[in-house]
């Protein structure tokens, strides 16, 4: 377990350290820089002065150096758009509020997911299958941006039950959990039902039938932690990519959250938030992959992780 | 023993939801809500769109920060509701003869928020750190009419070559470099508002957060939860508090329109501006405030480029737009067309209005344009136009702008153009180098005053990006500069605007409008054309 561990790290140092070089490359590839701006004037002595304030002036090598001190020391400096902050302050404050949504989102899909999924598998071909399913494709095909405006205009412009929009009680984080949950849930409800159904003709479960297991022990002991496998494939890079932040979703519920430094960033060719998620992200999804792994042992005996590696 | 690790796994994930949610039960109960808090309190809400760059005053040089910091701060002067400047915290000036010397004389009772007196050594303070060109502060530019200020902030002065000097605790002296017109209105920028030099000095970043901003003007920060909300409260050491009548100001940081115009509608908002979609049904609307925005959208040819090395096809393409269809239909929210490119609202020493005084410099006409077309071509020996493509950064509002323009030039003029859609970041780089043939562009001025609009095409302006000079032109600009005289710098001011459209390197479009729906009680919010919101005399009814 030891071996593995080290080796994933090591994996996954190197792993990061590439990602960090292409956006590095791909980054000052782009053309334009942080301070052209499209309908103000400014002057050739202050554009110099910017430059020379952010190390822009210096050659790419030099700045390739600084970006990779940075790396090692994850301290991303100043962001360019919002001086006074660093791009450290700026995760550390947007990654909890998505970190939080995030988790409530996962919680919900999970259990909302596995249960319609179940009950679609079990009454197969019944009416409650058909609901389910005809629910899990809806929450496939809307796209959660819709689903967000249209529960605003619904539940806070027309019936005043719930605050429009911005983070500061539960009651604020109802809808953007809903709307953010329904896709992931529908992933979920059909990955369990079309799973729980090929697991439900396998022979073991006929034995555990003729033992005379209770129908609830069968599903929730035997049949379930096998139907589970291709969920918690998937779940690694939906969480990562869930509790860093949805753009669209924290962009119209005003939620200050990671999801705007990711796309704002990159408009704004502000390089060290560029960076800073970059990293941030990759990190995150290496290490929920590697949780992944981990849980494959737990639900499959027969995974080792310390002889095939298993990555 | 492996059920025990899957027990343990989902007690860490419990422990983590739960100290997630315990975090934002804290933030709750410090932050918002203000609201619903005493009934005889004058609470306005707002909305910024998104976290201001800075509330330092020369760092945020944007609008986002703008209408903030005018309202925590002021400078020697403040802009009054028909966008003069008037005295603030200078009480009163005196000019030299020449035109050149400045002495401002500040108000005793001119407080910061903590309680200090505001001295004239703020103001030195303030201004040479804005100088600074370690700082790199983006409006440094603006204050280059004071003497010595271009060659410290290139790095070629010191800070003590700076000619602004602190002749006594009150008494502020200003030396240009040549007497400046529209100086007092300059100092309205936020970019010339002074700094506690004490509080600055023993905490750099005293700007970051709410609870060591120090303010001297109509507010205060109360609390400021970043890009969530900031709350403003009326600062009882302002020197003109009795003048300020709301009590408090809570700004929200929505992004996205749609969900800002919701808000107002569920009545969390008492000011919006208005969704795209929307726009046509909204402008019946009795909540609509509408007013006068300094800027303007325009076309840029570069003169670099076939087939607009021509000046007679560059003003064919100017003449064949309809300016009234583009305002109306395009556009739609009731702005103004452009037929010069200094907008409305620039008093003429006389009282007039520069853009009515100056006249329409450009006309729609279809005709005349395809004639024009007609002798370009044979002046350059074309039997067919070369190939036009207009180039836009890439957004909703610009793509409507360049289809409505590429229609017009196929039915005014018969010229098919092709449109291409640029990243908005490599557009503003690329057109500085004039790659591209004919494209969008915008202007929003700093100061109110019609110089800041033409000294953009001077040959030298980083805003010029059409490879356009004309001697006589950057002449005019300059002396209008060194001009102590109104009236003939205001005459030197419309005659280069008449080159500039005479040989046409711009066609102009439209001016902007500040449109916002506003709740029909709050009164007397002004916004100046500059993009400076002003709140000290906004109220609740």
């Amino acid at each position: 377990m030891a071996i593995y561990l080290i080796r994933r790290f090591v994996i996954m140092i190197a792993t990061i350290f590439v990602i960090a070089t292409l956006t590095f490359i791909l980054m000052h590839s782009i053309p334009g820089n942080p301070f052209t701006t499209q309908d103000r004037s400014t002057s050739e002595a202050v554009q110099e002065n910017l430059k020379a304030h952010y190390h822009l002036d210096e050659p790419m090598i030099v700045q390739y150096g600084i970006w990779l001190k940075s790396l090692a020391t994850f301290d991303f400096g100043p962001s360019i758009k919002q001086p006074t902050e660093t791009v450290n302050d700026l995760l550390g404050r947007g990654f909890p509020i998505s970190a939080e949504l995030g988790m409530w989102t996962i919680t919900i899909a999970l259990i909302s997911g596995i249960t319609l999924g179940v009950l679609a598998a079990l009454k197969h071909n019944g009416i409650i299958d058909y609901i389910a399913m005809t629910l899990a494709v809806l929450g496939i095909s809307i796209p959660n941006f819709i689903l967000a405006t249209l529960l605003i205009q619904q539940l806070a412009v027309n019936l005043q039950l719930l605050p429009a929009a911005t983070w500061s009680s539960p009651m604020h984080m109802i809808m953007p959990i809903i709307a953010l949950a329904t896709g992931p849930t529908a992933i979920i409800a059909r990955l369990t039902r079309s799973s729980m159904l090929e697991v439900l003709t396998q022979d073991y479960i006929k034995t555990a039938r003729a033992k005379g297991l209770s129908p609830a022990k069968i599903v929730i002991k035997h049949a379930l932690r096998n139907a589970l496998m291709p969920v918690v494939t998937i779940l690694g890079t939906l969480v990562a990519a869930i509790l860093t932040g949805t753009f669209v979703i924290e962009r119209i519920f005003a939620i200050p959250g990671m999801g705007k430094y990711f796309v704002e960033s990159i408009n704004n060719r502000d390089y060290p938030v560029i960076m800073g998620t970059t990293v941030f992200y990759s990190a995150f999804l290496i290490f929920m992959l590697f949780l992944v792994d981990i849980v494959y042992s737990i639900l499959d005996p027969r995974i080792k992780l310390h002889k095939k590696g298993g990555s | 023993m492996k059920r025990n690790w899957k027990l343990s796994m989902i007690a860490c994930l419990a422990a983590l939801v739960l100290l997630l949610s315990a975090c934002t039960a804290n933030n709750s109960a410090g932050g918002s809500g203000g609201g619903e808090e005493g009934e005889d309190k004058k609470v306005l809400r707002l909305n910024n769109g998104q976290e201001p760059t800075s509330l330092d005053p020369p760092e945020g040089f944007d609008s986002v920060s703008w209408v903030m910091v005018n309202n925590l701060m002021e400078g020697l002067t403040r802009l009054d509701e028909s966008h003069q400047p008037q005295a603030a915290i200078a009480e009163s000036w005196d000019v030299s003869e020449d035109g050149k010397e400045y002495t401002f004389h500040l108000r005793d009772d001119a407080k910061w928020s903590n309680g200090d007196d505001v001295t004239a050594n703020d103001f030195v303070y303030a201004w040479k750190h804005m100088l600074d060109p370690e700082q790199a502060y983006q409006p440094a530019f603006l204050a280059y009419v004071i003497e010595g200020a271009e060659a410290y902030n290139s790095g070629e002065g010191s800070a003590d070559d700076v000619a602004i000097e602190a002749v006594d605790e009150k008494t502020f002296k200003v030396t240009l470099t040549a007497p400046t017109g529209y100086f007092l209105n300059l100092l309205t920028n936020p970019a010339f508002f002074p700094v506690n030099e004490k509080v600055a000095e023993e905490n750099p970043e005293w700007f970051a957060e709410a609870d060591t901003y120090v303010s001297n003007g109509p507010f205060k920060i109360d609390s400021w939860s970043h890009d969530k909300e900031l709350i403003m409260v009326k600062n009882p050491e302002y020197w003109d508090v009795d003048t300020v009548k709301l009590d408090q100001v809570n700004w929200a940081m929505v992004a996205d329109r749609n969900t800002e115009y919701q808000m107002y509608q569920s009545g969390d908002l008492d000011r919006s501006s208005i969704p795209a979609d929307n726009a046509k049904e909204l402008m019946e609307s009795d909540e609509l405030v509408t007013e006068v925005q300094a800027g303007d959208q325009f076309l840029r040819f570069n003169v670099q480029k076939e087939p607009f090395t021509n000046e007679k096809i560059r003003k064919a393409f100017a003449m064949a737009m309809n300016r009234d269809d583009i305002v109306e239909f395009v556009r739609g929210i009731g702005e103004q067309p452009a037929r010069g490119f200094v907008p409305y609202g620039f008093e003429t020493p006389d009282g007039g209005d520069f853009r009515e005084e100056n006249g329409d410099l450009i006309q729609d006409d279809p005709a005349e344009a395809k004639k024009l077309l007609e002798e370009g071509m044979q002046e350059e020996g074309w039997d067919e136009l070369p190939a036009v493509t207009l180039t836009y950064g890439t957004n909703t509002e610009n793509e409507r702008l360049a289809e409505g323009v590429q229609n017009m030039l196929s039915e005014n003029l018969g010229v098919d153009v092709t449109l291409q859609t640029v990243e908005s970041s490599v557009f503003s780089e690329e057109q500085t180098k004039l790659v591209y043939q004919l494209f969008r562009g915008s202007f929003l001025a700093d100061y109110g005053d019609p110089v800041n609009f033409l000294e953009s095409f001077t040959t030298e302006s980083s805003s010029n990006r059409t490879g356009w000079s004309n001697e006589e032109y950057d002449q005019l600009i300059a002396d209008s500069k060194t001009q102590s005289d109104e009236a003939t710098r205001y005459e030197m001011l419309m005659e280069a605007e008449k080159i500039l459209m005479d040989e046409m390197p711009i066609a102009p479009l439209h001016f902007y409008q500040h449109v916002y729906l506003q709740k029909t009680n709050v009164k007397n919010v002004i916004m100046h054309p500059v993009g400076y919101l002003e709140l000290k005399w906004a109220d609740i009814e």
